[in-house]
């Protein structure tokens, strides 16, 4: 008995990108509102699972060739690196600067290397998170 | 349609740039222009002007709000009715509409309008099977779905 999932797949294509849009959102809304790496990774492989709900996982593996394994080690060499970063200035690990840039398009920007911090800690969310549902996923 | 908008937006990027003043107003100024200048030239495009089709969409929302209300004040009248005389059934929908997105689109209003819901569609996308709470008369209720909203859709992407 197979179902017709048209309006599933058609809706959850659209959502889709607002969903990770949203995630986007929050993930660069963490140093001043509420927000941050963790909430973003967890937004993202949400919207993933969507896909996986809507489709099956060998279509999402087609169209996401990521080995999330791999996206928690370089998640883990981005938060490691950020920390580590601080020692060649001779200040304590895990030491933070801050500045205002001037950039192109979006004006006066204040920078942050937690951010860095951050997306080491959005990318591990999403490799642990992905690993997961879809190590219990594939085994029968 | 697109090819339309996206020279639509070229033009008035455009205007902006010749005024040397990038703001919003420049643009909306440029976008004018450069309708009027497509509505000039709309007999060496291939398909119509797109002005009529985003009216069309703007026609289907305000339908879809209407139809909201209205079917809301239906059930309304049900619930609040103290004798239940009603006849729920299940009936199948012809739909002429192809592509996955009309498909969605139809089902999901038909859906959000209350007295109505779309359970399945068939593996032809051809039947949607549609249970109505009250229908009296199964033929009245698709020919009314057809007449609006599929009609409504049908000029959107026709």
């Amino acid at each position: 008995m197979k179902t017709n999932d048209v309006i599933l797949q058609t809706t959850s294509k659209v959502v889709f990108f607002i969903i990770i849009l949203f995630a986007i959102h929050l993930f660069f809304a963490g140093h001043y509102h509420p927000g941050g790496g963790f909430v973003g990774g967890l937004m993202t492989s949400g919207a993933i699972v969507l896909l996986l709900l809507a489709f099956d996982i060998k279509t999402v593996a087609k169209g996401f060739p990521i080995d999330y394994k791999i996206l928690i080690g370089v998640g883990l060499l981005f938060a490691i690196g950020t920390a580590a970063g601080s020692l060649i200035f001779n200040v304590p690990f895990f030491t933070h600067v801050f500045g205002d840039v001037y950039l192109p398009l979006f004006g006066e920007t204040s920078l942050h290397t937690a951010m860095l911090f951050d997306l080491g800690v959005y990318l591990v969310v999403i490799g642990v998170t992905m690993t997961i549902i879809q190590t219990i996923g594939e085994s029968e | 349609m697109a090819f339309q908008i996206l020279l639509n937006f070229f033009l008035a990027f455009l205007w902006m740039f010749l005024q040397v003043s990038i703001n919003s107003k420049t643009f909306i100024i440029g976008y004018l222009i450069g309708l009027i200048l497509i509505y000039g030239m709309r007999r060496f495009f291939k398909t119509e002007l797109y002005v009529r089709r985003v009216f069309a969409i703007i026609y289907l929302t305000l339908l879809f709000f209407k139809e909201l209300i209205m079917a809301n004040i239906d059930v309304l009248k049900v619930i609040l009715k103290p004798k239940l005389d009603i006849q729920p059934g299940i009936f199948a929908l012809p739909t002429e509409l192809k592509s996955d997105w009309e498909i969605t689109l139809l089902a999901n209003l038909i859906t959000l309008t209350p007295g109505t819901l779309v359970i399945d569609v068939s593996d032809d996308q051809k039947i949607l099977y549609v249970h109505a709470i009250d229908v009296p008369d199964v033929q009245d209720a698709i020919n009314g779905i057809k007449e609006s909203f599929e009609k409504a859709i049908m000029e959107v992407s026709r």
